[in-house]
């Protein structure tokens, strides 16, 4: 059994005093991320350098101590929510841009670099990075690693996975290593394929190698209104399906206008059942002839209305809408639980409707905003934690739509990762031996004491906690003495 | 910390306390740490908004008590309100902030006298022009730069930090008399005065006079208007915030027109008596129908039609006041009216993140705003402007200094003063 005392000593030879936190009202800072998930570490540290990860985690190692990478916090599974208390590591003082390579158009990161600031600083080149998850003004390059993050522009390009050329990790075993590298033709066995959304329970990565895009000359954002979820679900296959790759295509159902709108203003039109977003992007001609193909499309399939951005100004604003549409349901309500699914293309229509069908069964509201064109749903029960029994309904509703996607042909998360909340839900997919093979490769990063980010991706373990359930987490910040 | 919540929180002053509603908003999602200045310093969520609404709810369900090391995080805040501009999710961050500060002065961990000091500085000096300009006449007549340079050598550090702050070439205080002018028939508007601006910023009032005339006002500015609030209600004080808004309101209830500001912080501050003097009776409405009057200056010029044009060809930044842009939500309409003048329009990196002047916080945290002020200055080096505009005292004094440190040559100047000087060289024609 280690002592705070002694695991704070150590922490502190590791990193130095200034990038330990270990006060209890602080160390609640970093009890959530956003999600419902909650457990409050015994300290958190900060490093600099990938030498201080590594120090860090050899710390925590020799100790026993479990060990929870975090970027941002803005993790959509409970990734970074130290569930079994000990040592949180963020990266939050990694944020630098080593290096914008033009001629080679790949750039070289600290883990801790904001998606959104890696853009904007390759945009001096009139280079972008472009996966582009919504929270991208704040979610890490390390966290978008950890989760293989996708975002709307997505559809034609593909996720970080498509992007990452290499990662330099400390590994779980407390082993500085290369993954991958610089080229874009790799060869051998890809570990850092294997690296890529193993939600933070391989290592930690401290270094990232990425591939940029040039902008794009020409963009055109277009909105078009639907009066039900599903003839816009039928748009969007259709669109697809007459060969036009749009850069991106998401959806919002009623509910979700309704937050947007109160918030934002944006003018998504009031009343629709539904608006898709579409963007187009690449020679001035193809997306001027793109988009009349889109339009025509919408309006075949019942479109109410569309319309086409006149101004950056306005593009911009139809996109703030879509980007902030999630945490704007906490206008409608004080807590949302985010489901992450995915189903065929051309199965979203009929699920939709059953998920609508839950919705009215469990009793509880259901908004809808997805990566259409990739089928990727998010559909977000809306509740209040402060109701007796309300996590526990969540959670089964929860179960119930993501049983719907995978008996419709889909899979468990888009983007998300599967975290805390739904590693139980993974031999729906996986026999015992392929998810004992996972395990392997786990052992093979050193990760076979089980310390490294337990409690995440694979069903059972003890002393987990009970998932989101309020009562725990403040059971659990609790007298501390001991780890 | 307590193992089982307790009902009605822990709260000093339960009465004042931060509402369970407006925190409960809060579904923390993150996506506020990034426009957070202190969070982009010190990668702490501690130091983030969302941290600081969580130091909140540890009270609110009795998990902690008000700590020192909560009112530090607190005390940390700029007020700059940038969070709460991204937060999708609508959280009312000012509101909550500013209860939260009144909870420390109910409970002052540490320096109760430091801070009885500053809220009685606040009420007895800064809320009264003529007491302020007293502290600050003898400061003033170190006019020329050698006799500041002198003055500066012999200062200790903090207070030499002020005393290049102060700006030079703002002649002497401002009386709301000067304010009557322009044409007869012209379009009523009445001038706020404040505190800091009358005393330190007298040209810029008198150019905010003539910039009106010229743009078709009658000026006018009701006696009676005092300071507006803004810094008693950053530092917790909110009862005589309320007060100072009641004064206010009933000072300029006998004019006509549009109520021109042209401090940010007062703007932002006026434009919010409504939620001030929520609940107080026959009070709501009288702040409602103030506040629908309040215009910031660019906000005002900006919706003339016929505005004179210029040709200044001045390389020019643009620095966003934080109660500019995040509260009041103007950041297009000060950009244009400089365009139109004819400068010659730069931005830098970081020009809406808060310069770290928010009022008092200088003084209260000077490691902080030390650090902020360097990446203005940085910013600065970087873009070489001959004129660097704002729109709020504080980051105005802020810039001098930061000028100074990165060693550039550019003037600070009101988007006023500037304005004024487009306007007067370009001679009368209007486009
Ligand atoms: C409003 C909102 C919208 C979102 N939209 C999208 C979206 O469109 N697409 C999408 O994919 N996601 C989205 N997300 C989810 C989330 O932003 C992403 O999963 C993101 O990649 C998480 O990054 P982070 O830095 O916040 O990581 P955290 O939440 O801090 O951590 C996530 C996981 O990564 C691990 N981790 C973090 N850093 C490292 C590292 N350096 N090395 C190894 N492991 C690490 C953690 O242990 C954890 O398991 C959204 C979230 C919000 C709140
Ligand atoms: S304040 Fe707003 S943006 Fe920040 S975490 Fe809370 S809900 Fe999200
Ligand atoms: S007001 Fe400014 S300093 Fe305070 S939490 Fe918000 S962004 Fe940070």
């Amino acid at each position: 059994m280690t002592t705070r005392r002694e695991l704070l000593a150590a922490l502190r030879r590791a990193v130095g005093e200034d990038a330990v936190i270990w006060r209890p009202e602080d160390l609640a800072a970093y009890e959530y991320d956003g999600t419902v998930e909650r457990s409050v570490p015994h300290a958190v540290v900060l490093p600099s350098t990938a030498g201080e990860v590594q120090a860090a985690v050899r710390a925590c190692l020799d100790l026993g101590v479990p060990i929870t990478p975090r970027g941002a916090g803005t993790g959509l599974s409970g990734g970074a929510v130290p569930l079994r208390r000990g040592v949180v590591i963020s990266t939050a003082r990694m944020r630098r841009v080593l290096e914008v390579d033009p001629l080679d158009r790949v750039a070289v990161v600290e883990p801790g670099v904001a998606n959104l600031e890696l853009s904007r600083q390759a945009a001096r080149y009139g280079l972008y990075y472009p996966p582009d998850p919504s929270s991208q003004a704040v979610c890490t390059v390390g966290g978008n690693v950890a989760e293989n993050a996708g975002g709307p522009h997505c559809l034609a390009l593909g996720v970080t996975q498509n992007f990452v050329l290499g990662v330099e990790v400390v590994t779980a075993a407390g082993e500085l290593r290369q993954l991958g590298g610089r080229a874009p033709d790799a060869f051998g066995f890809d570990l850092r394929g294997a690296f890529i959304g193993s939600e933070g329970t391989l290592g930690i990565a401290t270094k990232v190698v990425v591939r940029l895009l040039p902008v794009p000359p020409a963009v055109q954002t277009m909105l078009a209104a639907f009066p039900t979820v599903g003839q816009a679900c039928e748009a969007v296959s259709s669109i697809i399906a007459r060969g036009v790759i749009p850069s991106a295509m998401e959806m919002m159902d009623r509910l979700c206008i309704q937050a947007v709108e109160a918030r934002f203003r944006v003018g998504y039109p009031e009343g629709a059942g539904a608006v898709l977003l579409v963007e187009l992007d690449g020679l001035a001609e193809e997306v001027q002839a793109d988009a009349a193909r889109v339009r025509a499309e919408c309006l075949e399939r019942g479109a109410t209305a569309v319309r086409v951005a006149a101004s950056d100004e306005e593009r911009a604003l139809l996109w703030l809408g879509r980007k902030g549409a999630i945490p704007a349901l906490g206008r409608l309500a004080p807590n949302y639980y985010i489901v992450d699914g995915v189903v065929p293309r051309s199965r979203l229509a009929a699920v939709m409707e059953r998920v609508a069908a839950v919705s009215e069964r469990s009793g509880l509201r259901i908004a809808n905003v997805f990566h259409a064109g990739d089928g990727n749903l998010h559909p977000l029960i809306l509740f209040d934690e402060r109701e007796p029994g309300a996590g526990e309904r969540v959670l089964a509703t929860a179960a119930e739509i993501l049983r719907v996607c995978v008996d419709e042909g889909g899979t468990l998360s888009g983007e998300h990762g599967i975290g805390a909340e739904k590693r139980e839900f993974m031999p729906w997919l996986f026999s015992e031996e392929d998810l004992a093979t996972m395990e392997r490769l786990r052992d093979v990063f050193g990760a076979d004491g089980g310390l490294f980010n337990p409690c995440k991706v694979f069903p059972g373990g003890t002393g987990c906690g009970e998932m989101g359930s309020h009562a725990a987490a403040v059971r659990a910040a609790g007298p501390d003495a001991y780890v | 910390m307590a193992s089982e919540r307790e009902r009605g929180g822990r709260w000093p002053e339960p009465a004042a306390a931060p509402a369970a509603a407006d925190l409960a908003r809060c579904v923390h999602c993150g996506l506020c740490l990034t426009a957070c200045p202190t969070y982009l310093v010190t990668g702490l969520e501690t130091e983030s908004p969302r941290g600081r609404i969580q130091m909140a709810r540890l009270i609110e369900e009795g998990r902690s008590q008000l700590t020192p090391a909560i009112q530090e995080h607190w005390s940390r805040c700029l007020q700059c309100r940038a969070c709460e501009a991204v937060c999708p999710s609508g959280v009312p961050y000012g509101r909550i902030q500013e209860r939260a500060r009144a909870q420390v002065q109910a409970q002052p961990a540490s320096g109760r006298a430091a801070l009885r000091l500053r809220r009685l500085v606040l009420r007895q000096v800064v809320a009264r022009p003529r007491v302020l300009g007293a502290v600050l006449a003898p400061v003033g007549r170190f006019g020329g730069w050698r006799l500041r340079g002198l003055a500066e050598r012999l200062l200790p550090g903090r207070l030499r930090t002020m005393s290049r702050q102060l700006p030079s070439n703002q002649g002497r205080p401002f009386r709301l008399e000067e304010a009557a002018a322009g044409n007869p028939d012209g379009e009523p508007v009445q001038l706020f005065g404040g505190c800091v601006m009358r005393e330190l910023f007298g040209e810029t009032h008198r150019a905010t006079v003539r910039v009106l005339a010229r743009a078709g006002a009658r000026v006018g500015a009701p006696a009676g208007q005092r300071c507006c609030g803004a810094l008693h209600a950053h530092e917790g004080d909110l009862a005589f915030a309320r007060q100072l808004a009641k004064a206010n309101i009933a000072a300029f209830e006998g004019s006509a027109g549009a109520i021109v500001v042209n401090s940010a912080g007062c703007g932002a501050a006026m434009k919010e008596y409504p939620e001030l003097l929520a609940g107080e009776p026959g009070w709501e409405e009288r702040a409602a129908a103030f506040a629908a009057r309040v215009r910031d200056l660019a906000e005002w010029l900006a919706a003339r039609p016929r505005l004179p044009r210029g040709a200044l060809g001045v390389r020019t930044v643009y620095q966003d006041a934080c109660h500019l842009a995040h509260v009041q939500g103007i950041r297009r309409e000060p950009r244009a009216l400089l365009a139109a003048a004819g400068c010659e329009l730069v931005e830098t990196e970081g020009a809406d993140v808060c310069c770290g002047a928010a009022g008092l916080y200088g003084l209260v945290q000077p490691g902080m705003s030390a650090e902020l002020r360097r990446r203005k200055a940085g910013s600065f080096a970087a873009a070489r402007p001959e004129v660097i505009v704002t729109g709020n005292p504080g980051c105005h004094l802020q810039y001098l200094a930061a000028v100074q440190e990165a060693g550039v040559g550019a003037e600070v100047l009101h988007l006023a003063e500037v304005l004024d000087r487009a306007w007067r060289a370009d001679g009368g024609a209007s486009g």
